[in-house]
């Protein structure tokens, strides 16, 4: 029995619909997001939105409303009080409306599409949440994707990228975008859309622009396949992760431009062995993982590194620090074994 | 208007969870789904428990998997509470009956019942404190997990109550849950906003005046304290309290305040800024339902009531979460309200006590002078 979560059963610990959902559209600048369901549930989703947004020194705050249903709303239906919110959110000067249900909302059978349908003036964007009744947190980053990616029109393909579904409540989702852009500008390729990321609808009105679509990860693959479908765009599945893997994602971000990129590698082949060479001090240290990532892909990673150091795996070594998505770039590597180093000296 | 825009106040499933947690000898289970489990696990600075449930248990019926999990946490020498959260309340399962078999707590506090004072106050009544007329000393009321000053707070009374050599009763809800049945007769507050019932309350601790008066009060019903030490202090820190307000007055101002807070903090906040800096309040927006005050007051929920009062009065000073201190970072800002996010706080600080007051006005003149920089 597991009653505290383990990150990788993520049927059961994966987090609420309605957050994942919320993580994209609150990222919408000019638009405003309507949480049906009683207040708690918006109020633990505006604290933890604001606290993810201090972290990545960001101030502003997300705009949701909540219906605020109360138990005489669970009684009788909260239908009216979702219209009432939206005819009062759609006076609004913003951009889109988006109305996300919680588990509450979803068990006492209220219609939220049905609410949603009449005319306000404003698009107004349905995103199947539910709480856990939804799926799980990808489900509703999935959902929230898809839902706004099918109001957009198809445009003229530009030299460039999109980057799809970034971590918005990741602790270093910038610095992770940072490593990608140091790698696509290598190749001489520009970022067109960070699909959503800080943006308003009008820059998400460029979506169907990309040569190519980059993923965070593989989670969102269906997201991928849907744009890909809609726009013909092609996709890669994952941000770049590991040794081998950035130059595998140099390579095929290349060959979906038809560029060049033996210069480019062989700059990050040196780059990489210049990190390799800072950590020569760790080598022949023994280090184990949390035991819950053994199988993991950060797992295999964090191995190849730690092979090319010479640094041992090993059930009775120190425990060092490893998240579920594996680290991003060769800079990721970079921080992953500072952190590693700092591990292995509290220990001695 | 039944909607709030950006809600800034937690439900009273936080508010039941904050009480138990606080237990030592409770174990707490979020009977929810994950979603529901992860606000108050990260809010709250104590393990929690969770029974995760599935869209196919809402429909089929969660008993098994209750029992899943309370099953793996028994025989650990706690007992269990279950805290129920909005969609197993309206589920018509019969849980008591679930559970039968089990000896646990159960409390029915749904997000959708209230704030997190009412899931507070449920949890503690189905704990059903007591008074034993054995009990030595003094109870501590108003230590809620949900308050990051609690822990502070509880240290500061405890101090106190031990400088007047008066032993230490209940404290609620930080204690071990034997202490529950078993309460002293009396009672000090640190937050009113989190009051147990328990015992005869003889008075609050935040501000001096409010200290001294209690004390007497303990004074009078515990013939072995004395209490010189403690109005020693008061005297002494007051002293240097008045002489560092005086030196800032002479060269500014007084600060022009707008407080949002719990309803008890914000009063406390009020009356020492009057006090010592003559301020002049402007607004106190009160989280909870506001007691009577002498300052403009109301109930303030959501955070577009607090962009709006902020601009309204304009004032110089803001104190409040970090909701507030987000709206204009050029005021002086001191963070007394939960939730203070983008902050590192490791070290226990008070409000209540005279070491509360000291950290309040000294925080309050530093901000407000680096601002005027």
């Amino acid at each position: 029995m597991i009653s505290n979560p383990l990150p990788l059963n993520l049927s059961r610990y994966g987090g609420c619909t309605l957050t994942g959902a919320l993580s994209v559209t609150t990222q919408v600048r000019d638009s405003v997001t309507i949480v049906h369901g009683p207040k708690g549930c918006t109020h633990h989703n505006f604290s933890l939105l604001h606290a993810t947004g201090l972290d990545n020194d960001r101030a502003t705050l997300p705009d949701l409303i909540s219906t605020g249903l109360s138990e005489c709303d669970i009684i009788f239906g909260g239908e009216g009080a979702l219209g009432r919110t939206l005819d009062a959110a759609a006076k609004r000067n913003v951009s889109a409306v988006f109305v996300l249900s919680t588990c509450i909302a979803d068990t006492i059978g209220d219609d939220v599409a049905a609410v949603c349908r009449k005319d306000r003036r404003v698009p107004v964007l349905p995103v199947p949440t539910g709480g856990f009744l939804g799926g799980t947190f990808q489900n509703g980053v999935n959902n929230a994707l898809n839902a706004i990616a099918d109001t957009i029109e198809s445009c003229p393909k530009v030299w460039c990228v999109n980057i799809i579904g970034e971590k918005n409540l990741e602790y270093e989702v910038e610095e992770n975008f940072i490593e990608v852009t140091r790698l696509l500008d290598a190749l001489g390729i520009p970022v067109n859309l960070r699909f959503v990321r800080d943006c308003s609808m009008t820059d998400i009105h460029r979506l169907g622009a990309a040569r190519l679509n980059i993923l965070r990860d593989d989670d969102l693959r269906a997201v991928g396949e849907r744009l890909r479908l809609r726009f013909g765009t092609p996709f890669i599945s994952s941000f770049p992760a590991g040794l081998a893997g950035t130059i595998g994602f140099l390579e095929s971000v290349a060959d979906t431009f038809g560029v060049k990129y033996l210069q480019a590698v062989r700059e990050e082949k040196v780059l990489q062995e210049e990190i390799l060479t800072e950590f020569n001090d760790i080598s022949g240290t023994a280090i184990t993982f949390d035991p819950a990532l053994a199988d993991s892909e950060s797992s295999r990673h964090a191995c190849e590194v730690a092979g090319r150091i010479g640094i041992v795996i090993d059930r009775g070594g120190c425990r060092v620090p490893l998240e579920i998505s594996p680290p991003v770039g060769t800079a990721g590597l970079r921080r992953m074994l500072h952190r590693w180093r700092r591990a292995i000296h509290a220990r001695v | 208007m039944p909607e709030c825009e950006n809600p800034l106040w937690p439900c009273a499933m936080t508010g039941a969870a904050a009480c138990l947690a606080g237990f030592e000898g409770i174990t707490v289970v979020i009977r929810g789904s994950s979603g529901c489990y992860y606000y108050p696990a990260t809010l709250l600075p104590v393990p929690l428990h969770g029974t995760f449930i599935l869209e196919n248990e809402v429909i089929f019926g969660s008993e098994q998997r209750l029992h899943e999990v309370l099953d793996g946490l028994f025989g650990k020498d706690k007992k269990i509470a279950v805290v129920m959260t909005c969609v197993p309340a309206i589920l018509g399962e019969d849980v008591r009956s679930m559970l039968k078999s089990y000896d646990v707590i159960l409390v029915d506090s749904p997000g959708f019942s209230g704030d997190v004072e009412t899931g507070y106050k449920k949890a503690l009544s189905v704990l059903a404190p007591s008074v034993d007329p054995g009990r030595e000393g003094i109870n501590i009321d108003g230590a809620c997990l949900f308050d990051p000053f609690s822990w502070g707070n509880v240290r500061e009374i405890v101090r106190l109550l031990g400088c007047a050599s008066v032993p230490v009763g209940t404290v609620f809800c930080s204690d071990r849950l034997e202490s529950v049945g078993h309460a002293a007769a009396y009672t000090v507050g640190t937050n009113m906003d989190f009051t147990s019932g328990a015992g005869s309350m003889l008075g609050g601790t935040l501000g001096l005046e409010e200290i001294s008066t209690t004390f007497r009060r303990i004074a009078s019903v515990c013939p072995e304290a004395d209490i010189s030490p403690v109005e020693r202090e008061i005297e002494r820190e007051e002293e240097r309290i008045v002489r560092a307000c005086d030196k800032y007055l002479r060269r500014f101002d007084p600060p022009q305040a707008v407080i949002f807070s719990g309803f008890s903090y914000a009063a406390f906040a009020a009356k020492t800024l009057e006090h010592y800096l003559d301020a002049d309040i402007l607004y106190i927006g009160a989280r909870n339902e506001p007691g009577t005050s002498p300052f403009p007051c109301g109930h303030v929920t959501g955070f577009s009531q607090v962009t709006s009062l902020i601009r309204q009065f304009n004032p110089d000073l803001i104190l409040g979460s970090s909701f507030e201190r987000s709206v204009d970072s050029r005021r002086a800002f001191i963070g007394l309200t939960p939730p203070l996010r983008g902050m590192v706080k490791l070290a226990p600080h008070s409000v209540a006590g005279i070491t509360g007051t000291l950290s309040f006005v000294e925080n309050v003149l530093n901000a407000c002078m680096d601002r005027k920089k």
